[in-house]
């Protein structure tokens, strides 16, 4: 079975000038109860089959930024749009069907230790489509995508952190997201791992879904010159499409 | 519909889940609230029972028995009874023979049979019994009742009524529903917290899966089933302990108080049946919005 069977066509690169982007924000502004600002009128367009590094010091903003995408946190002012549909006055009953657009990986992989690998992947389904029909057959080609085909009946603590990661990965992907978000994936693993969880990205992304990735592994963001957005403070300082970690001739200690 | 079993079936083998891995703080929760059920249950069925006997009382207060000499001819006891019928103060004249008292007497609980055998012949008098038309007049006739000289002296008590018995009774009433419902109201609030605080851990014990859930984007409604359901579970486990110590304390209580005090309160079967059914039904609406209320918070991922 060939990867191109089992994931969405894929799509250019480079997006069509006239292309409306998947996800938008427009003016965007967060603060905390706190009085904590932690994004500042932010302005961002990202396209359908986007690979995005959102880099920046830990505290910039990246984590609130993931949060205001999937609406775990509500914008204090701005409007953002995913696939054309404002998000910022969305009722709560509609949000599910939002958050099922999005794949999701955090540092901490958060997995069930109680489940199986193919159990944790297909808890993605059975919450969001019960009763769907070939489950164990989506399950197991997800694992086949991400290398785990043989780890079906492990437990996450019979696996590697790179492992566990992957299984992460699967449960975002199984039920086929249009934008794949990862907060920190790498931010727990070796330097030889973390570059096996970016190719995987990578692969991901080549079939067509957009990428988000917040990091602040400055080694692979500058192997993959891919489109850098740079936060600090809470605002966009930075937008390339082919960046690096930091800004041509920026150096740091 | 192949959809819907299939989140029925995830609803209840996770509240299944949540109920045993959290085992001994659910069996602590559902013996609490299965104490507080019993409470409850206790009183209306207390608040019943005083009822049932003011009823009966009541019935009897209008009513006085003039227990008779056994030597008197039935000609002396007809004048008297119709002496008694002109009377505007008796509403109705009644004569109970020695042997209707005895049948009376032990549809009251009272076993004769021996007493009978021993004596070799029935102890109970004969009664003209009146019926009066305004219980404020119980008192005046029953004295010139006592004062005749027809009525048998020997068994100590002439003439049988007891007003004072139902004014008690009333009070224990009144007191029964209103200490019973301020203590149901208290108590069901108490019930109300510790179902909250069971889920709440039950919660915390999933907090990863439920954010998981929500993540992935499960609707409110999936993630609060399975705790709604071991509300709803713990609430009716709660009652049902609760409403089998009640019913089995109610027969054992009036088995000892027909004999013992000869109250002659008949056991209330179907009473009791309703009483069971509202304890489920108030365990499980209790036991699941209970749940409502406590996983409400934890919903806002």
């Amino acid at each position: 079975m060939s990867l191109a069977a089992v994931m969405p066509p894929e799509v250019g690169q480079r997006p069509d000038p006239g292309q409306r982007p998947v996800i938008s924000f427009h003016g965007v502004s967060k603060t905390y109860a706190n009085g904590t600002e932690a994004i500042r009128d932010v302005d961002l367009a990202i396209y359908q089959g986007d690979f995005c590094f959102v880099v920046g010091a830990s505290g910039s903003g990246k984590t609130t930024l993931v949060r205001l995408l999937i609406r775990e946190e509500a914008a204090s002012s701005g409007r953002i749009f995913i696939d054309g549909h404002e998000t910022t006055r969305m009722s709560r009953r509609r949000l599910p069907k939002l958050r099922r657009k999005f794949g999701i990986v955090f540092q901490d992989y958060k997995l069930l230790p109680k489940l199986t690998v193919a159990q944790n992947v297909a808890f993605a389904l059975q919450v969001t489509r019960p009763g769907q029909r070939h489950m164990k057959e989506k399950v197991e080609e997800t694992l086949w995508i991400v290398g785990l085909e043989d780890k079906l009946t492990k437990f996450p603590d019979e696996l590697s952190g790179g492992e566990q990661q992957r299984v992460a990965i699967a449960r975002a992907l199984v039920h086929r997201p249009r934008i794949f978000l990862a907060d920190e994936p790498t931010g727990n693993l070796d330097p030889d791992t973390s570059w096996g969880i970016v190719q995987l990205l990578l692969q991901i992304n080549h079939r067509g879904t957009t990428v988000l990735m917040a990091t602040h592994n400055r080694e692979i963001v500058d192997l993959c010159r891919r489109r850098v957005i740079a936060i600090d403070s809470g605002r966009v300082v930075r937008d390339e499409a082919e960046g690096g970690y930091l800004r041509e001739g920026e150096a740091t200690i | 519909m192949r959809g819907l079993l299939a989140s029925v079936r995830f609803a209840l083998v996770a509240a299944g889940q949540n109920f045993t891995r959290n085992l001994a703080v659910s069996m602590a929760g559902v013996f609490t609230m299965g104490l507080i059920m019993l409470l409850v249950g206790g009183t209306i069925l207390l608040t019943h029972t005083v009822d049932a006997i003011l009823n009966q009382q009541e019935a009897q207060a209008d009513e006085i028995h003039i227990y008779l000499q056994d030597s008197l001819s039935m000609r002396t006891i007809a004048d008297y009874e119709q002496r008694f019928a002109h009377d505007a103060r008796v509403n109705g004249v009644s004569f109970t023979t020695k042997d209707q008292a005895v049948i009376l007497a032990q549809q009251r609980g009272l076993q004769l049979q021996s007493a009978i055998n021993t004596l070799g012949s029935n102890p109970l008098p004969a009664s003209i019994d009146l019926h009066v038309r305004n219980l404020n007049d119980l008192t005046q006739l029953n004295s010139v009742a006592k004062s005749l000289p027809i009525v048998d002296t020997s068994s100590g008590s002439a003439t049988d009524y007891s007003p004072h018995v139902i004014p008690v009774l009333k009070t224990v009433i009144t007191w029964t529903v209103w200490v019973g419902t301020i203590l149901s109201i208290v108590l069901g609030v108490i019930s109300l917290v510790i179902i909250m605080n069971t889920i709440r851990t039950a919660v915390y014990i999933r907090r990863t899966e439920i954010e998981i859930m929500k993540l992935v984007g499960a609707g409110d409604w999936f993630v609060r089933w399975p705790f709604i359901l071991e509300g709803v579970f713990g609430g009716v486990l709660a009652a049902a302990f609760g409403a089998t110590i009640v019913a089995l304390a109610y027969r054992f209580v009036l088995d000892q108080a027909n004999t013992q005090a000869f109250l002659g309160v008949s056991f209330d079967g179907p009473f009791l049946t309703a009483l069971v059914v509202l304890l489920v039904v108030f365990g499980a609406a209790l036991g699941g919005f209970g749940s409502f209320l406590g996983i409400r918070r934890f919903l806002h991922v």
